[in-house]
C-alpha cells in the first residue's frame, strides 16, 4: 500500500508542440480509488502509462510511498496493471497468466499455486485455471486480467478502460465488482476510463483532464456540484449541464431574447473580464415559468423514460437546424403534456445556478 | 453442360418436395461443381501447369525408376521392377550421400534459423535504416547460387584463401577445408546459412510485426527482462512461423545441389575426392548425367521425396500435438 504522486509530471512527445500532459499535480492517498478521466486525447492515459514507467517523463517527477520511481523500470516499481485489451499471453493457461509474475520473482511453485488460486476464488476462476485465454469469454479475459493483477499484491494497481470491451451490461456488473474488490483490497488505484459515470461511480475522487491538463480533482459529489470551469460543468453529469452565453445585465445575463436572473455579486465578478458571462444549470433544476419570464425555447424532442421525462429544447431565437437541436435539456414530470413544437419559457432555481466567467472560464463563486 | 445442369436446377424446383428423407446425392455434386464453375476455371491454369510440370515427371520418375535404363534411351529400358530400389538401400554411396545431406542440413539449418530469430529481434526494435538493413538482410539471397559458392570456395581456399590467412594470423593451423570432411561439410554449411539467414529473418519479423505491443509492456509490467520477453512472449508466438522455417529450409537441405557441386569450382558431381561432401542431389546427378544409369537416378529422386514426406509429416505430427496442447 502507498500513496502515489505527481509532482508537475510533464510528457512530451516528440515531434510535438504541445504536451501530452503538462505539469501534472496530483496526490493520491493510499488506499484511495482515484478516477482519470477526460475526452481521447486528453493525456489520461498517457499519465498512467507515466506512472507505470511505460512512458517517459520528461519533466517532473512521480513518486510511488516514498520512493522517487521517475527513472525506474515499471519492474521496480511494484505496480500492476490492467490493459484494456487485457494483454494476457495466448500461449498460457489461466493459472499460468496469472503466475507468470511470481514465478519471474522466483516464488516457489506451491506458493505460486496457493496465491493464484486465493486470487481465482475472488474472482469466481476456479474451474477455468487451465484453460487458455482463447477458450474464455470476453468477462472472463477481464477477470483474468484482474487476477493477474492481484495476485502480485502490489502497491499500485493501474487500470486503463478496462471495462471498454465488455457489452453494456457486463460492464455495468462488473463495475461495481471492481469498486468492491478494490474496498476489499483497500490498495491504491489509478483508473482511467473516458466514461464520466464510470468515473462518478467507481472513484473516491475523479480528476478530469483536459488537453494534458488537470482541470480539477475532487469527490464525485463537488464535481457535480461545484464544477471549477466550463469544462468540468459541460464534461460531468448525464444529460450535460446546459450552458448559455449572454451579456451581463442589471439583475441578470441577457440570452438572446430572454433573461436568467443571477445574483448581483456573482454576476460582477463573472462579467470582470470581457462582460459576458456563461451559467450553467442542469436539466433536473430548470423550472417551467410563466410566458414572458426566464429564456423562451422551442420543444424539438420528447423523451418519455418512463420514471421522468427529457425535454430537449432550442432557444427560440436560435436556427431552426439540428445543431442546435439539445441546446438545452429539461428533466420534467413524466408524462408531462409536453409536445415538441411547443414554446415554454425557463427558469432556473437560483441556487442551482454555475456561473463562469464566458473569458476565463473559471468558475466565479 | 451448362444446358444440362440448367435443366437439373429446374427439374429440381418443379418437382414437388420429395417425401423421403434421403436427397439424391449425384445431382447436387454436380450441381455444385457447375455453379462453381468460375471458381475452378480460374485456378485451372495452375493445376494444367502443375499437371504438365511437376505431376506427371513425377509420375514417370516412378515409371522410370522401376527400369534398368540409360539417359539416352530413357523409354526403352527393361523391366527390373523394385531392383532399383533395393540396390540403392545396399548401396554404400546412397548412405554417405543421405549422412551427408542429414550433417550438412543440420550444421546450414540450426544456427540459420537461431541467426535468423536473432537478427529479426534486433531488426524489431526502432532502428535509424532500418529499411536499409532489411533490405540488405536480403541481399544474399538475391545472390546467384554459383557466384556466391565461387566467391566463398576462394574464401575457403587452401593456400591463399582469406579464412586461412586469417586462421594462420591469430597463430591458429591452415585447415584444407575441402578435404576433410567435416571441414568441408561446414564450409558448405557456411554458404547456405548465409545465403538463407536473411530471408528467414525477414519472414520471423514480419510474425514479430503481428505481436502485440500490449503483451510486451505486460511482461514488462510482471517484471521480465527484455530476455525473458523473448522467451516467454517473442518465441512462443512465433511458433507456427519457426515450424514453417523449419519445414522450408528442411526441403531446402534435402536438395541440397549447388553449394557442394561447385565447391570445388569445377564442378564435379563426386563431391571431393572420397565423397566427402556429396549429398543425394548430387549423387542422383552423378548416377543419371555421369553414369548414364537414369533408372537409378530416378530412384534416387524418388528415395529424396520420401525423406522429404517423413520429415514434413514428422513436423506436421509435432504442429498437431502441440495445437492440441494448447487448447
Amino acid at each position: 500500500m502507498a500513496t502515489v504522486s505527481f509532482q508537475q509530471a510533464s510528457r512530451i512527445y516528440p515531434k510535438s508542440e504541445r504536451p501530452a500532459v503538462d505539469s501534472l499535480d496530483l496526490e493520491i492517498a493510499d488506499g484511495e480509488f482515484l478516477v482519470l478521466v477526460g475526452p481521447s486525447g486528453c493525456g489520461k492515459s498517457t499519465s498512467l502509462r507515466m506512472l507505470a514507467g511505460l512512458e517517459e517523463v520528461d519533466t517532473g517527477s512521480i513518486v510511488i510511498g516514498d520512493r522517487d520511481v521517475t527513472d525506474s523500470p515499471p519492474k521496480e516499481r511494484d505496480i500492476a496493471m490492467v490493459f484494456q485489451n487485457y494483454a494476457l499471453y495466448p500461449h498460457m493457461t489461466v493459472e499460468e497468466n496469472m503466475g507468470f509474475a511470481l514465478k519471474l520473482a522466483g516464488l516457489s511453485k506451491d506458493e505460486r499455486a496457493t496465491r493464484v488460486r486465493e486470487a481465482a476464488k475472488i474472482l469466481d476462476l476456479e474451474p477455468y485455471l487451465s484453460r487458455r485465454p482463447k477458450a474464455l469469454s470476453g468477462g472472463q479475459r477481464q477477470r483474468v486480467a484482474m487476477g493477474r493483477a492481484i495476485v502480485r499484491n502490489p502497491q499500485v494497481f493501474l487500470m486503463d478502460e478496462p471495462l471498454s470491451n465488455l457489452d453494456a451490461k457486463l460492464r455495468v456488473q462488473t463495475r461495481t465488482q471492481i469498486a468492491a474488490l478494490q474496498r476489499r483490497l483497500g490498495t491504491t488505484t489509478v483508473y482511467v476510463t473516458h466514461d464520466q459515470v464510470e468515473a462518478m461511480t467507481m472513484g473516491d475522487r475523479v480528476a478530469v483532464l483536459k488537453d494534458g491538463v488537470l482541470q480539477q480533482c475532487d469527490t464525485p459529489g463537488v464535481l457535480y456540484d461545484r464544477p471549477a470551469n466550463v469544462f468540468v460543468a459541460g464534461f460531468i453529469g448525464s444529460p450535460a449541464m446546459n450552458l448559455v452565453t449572454g451579456d451581463a445585465v442589471d439583475g441578470g445575463v441577457q440570452v438572446g431574447s430572454g433573461m436568467l436572473p443571477v445574483p448581483r455579486d456573482h454576476l460582477t465578478r463573472a462579467a470582470a473580464s470581457n462582460g459576458k458571462v456563461t451559467v450553467g444549470f442542469r436539466p433536473e433544476t430548470v423550472r417551467l415559468v410563466g410566458p414572458g419570464e426566464g429564456l423562451p425555447v422551442r420543444v424539438n424532442v420528447v423523451e418519455q423514460l418512463g420514471s421522468d421525462a427529457f425535454l430537449y429544447t432550442s432557444l427560440a431565437d436560435a436556427p431552426d437546424d439540428v445543431l442546435h437541436s439539445a441546446d438545452l435539456v429539461v428533466r420534467t414530470e413524466p408524462r408531462t403534456p409536453v409536445a415538441a413544437g411547443q414554446q415554454l419559457w425557463l427558469g432556473a432555481d437560483r441556487g442551482a445556478l454555475h456561473v463562469f466567467d464566458a473569458q476565463t472560464q473559471q468558475r466565479v463563486d | 453442360m451448362t444446358i444440362a445442369s440448367g435443366t437439373v436446377r429446374e427439374a429440381a424446383i418443379a418437382a414437388p418436395p420429395p417425401r423421403s428423407a434421403a436427397p439424391p446425392a449425384r445431382p447436387r455434386k454436380r450441381r455444385q461443381l457447375t455453379r462453381n464453375r468460375w471458381g475452378y476455371a480460374y485456378v485451372a491454369p495452375f493445376f494444367l501447369v502443375f499437371a504438365a510440370f511437376s505431376l506427371y515427371p513425377f509420375m514417370y520418375t516412378a515409371w522410370v525408376s522401376l527400369h534398368e535404363t540409360s539417359l539416352s534411351n530413357i523409354n526403352g529400358g527393361t523391366w527390373v521392377g523394385l531392383e532399383n530400389y533395393r540396390d540403392l538401400l545396399q548401396s554404400e554411396f546412397f548412405w554417405n550421400a543421405t549422412r551427408n545431406t542429414f550433417t550438412i542440413g543440420i550444421l546450414a539449418t540450426v544456427p540459420q534459423l537461431c541467426m535468423a530469430l536473432g537478427l529479426a529481434h534486433l531488426l524489431n526494435y526502432k532502428l535509424r535504416g532500418r529499411t536499409f538493413f532489411r533490405t540488405v538482410m536480403l541481399m544474399p539471397y538475391a545472390t546467384s547460387i554459383a557466384a556466391a559458392t565461387l566467391v566463398f570456395s576462394q574464401l575457403f581456399g587452401r593456400d591463399y584463401g582469406l579464412i586461412n590467412t586469417m586462421l594462420e594470423a591469430v597463430g591458429l593451423q591452415a585447415i584444407d577445408w575441402e578435404a576433410g570432411t567435416v571441414s568441408s561439410q561446414v564450409a558448405i554449411a557456411v554458404i547456405v546459412t548465409w545465403r538463407w539467414t536473411g530471408y528467414n529473418a525477414l519472414i520471423y519479423l514480419a510474425a514479430m510485426q503481428s505481436i502485440p505491443g500490449e503483451l510486451y509492456e505486460a511482461a514488462e509490467i510482471d517484471g521480465a527482462s527484455k530476455w525473458k520477453q523473448f522467451l516467454h512472449v517473442t518465441i512462443p508466438s512465433l511458433r507456427p512461423t519457426i515450424l514453417f522455417t523449419i519445414v522450408v529450409s528442411t526441403i531446402g537441405a534435402v536438395q541440397l545441389f549447388g553449394e557442394p557441386l561447385l565447391f570445388a569450382g569445377n564442378g564435379t558431381t563426386s563431391g571431393g575426392s572420397s565423397g566427402q561432401y556429396q549429398t543425394l542431389g548430387l549423387l542422383m546427378y552423378q548416377q543419371g548425367w555421369s553414369n548414364f544409369h537414369i533408372g537409378q537416378a530416378a530412384t534416387t529422386a524418388w528415395a529424396m521425396f520420401m525423406i522429404i514426406l517423413v520429415i514434413v509429416g514428422v513436423n506436421a505430427v509435432i504442429g498437431r500435438l502441440r495445437a492440441r496442447a494448447d487448447r
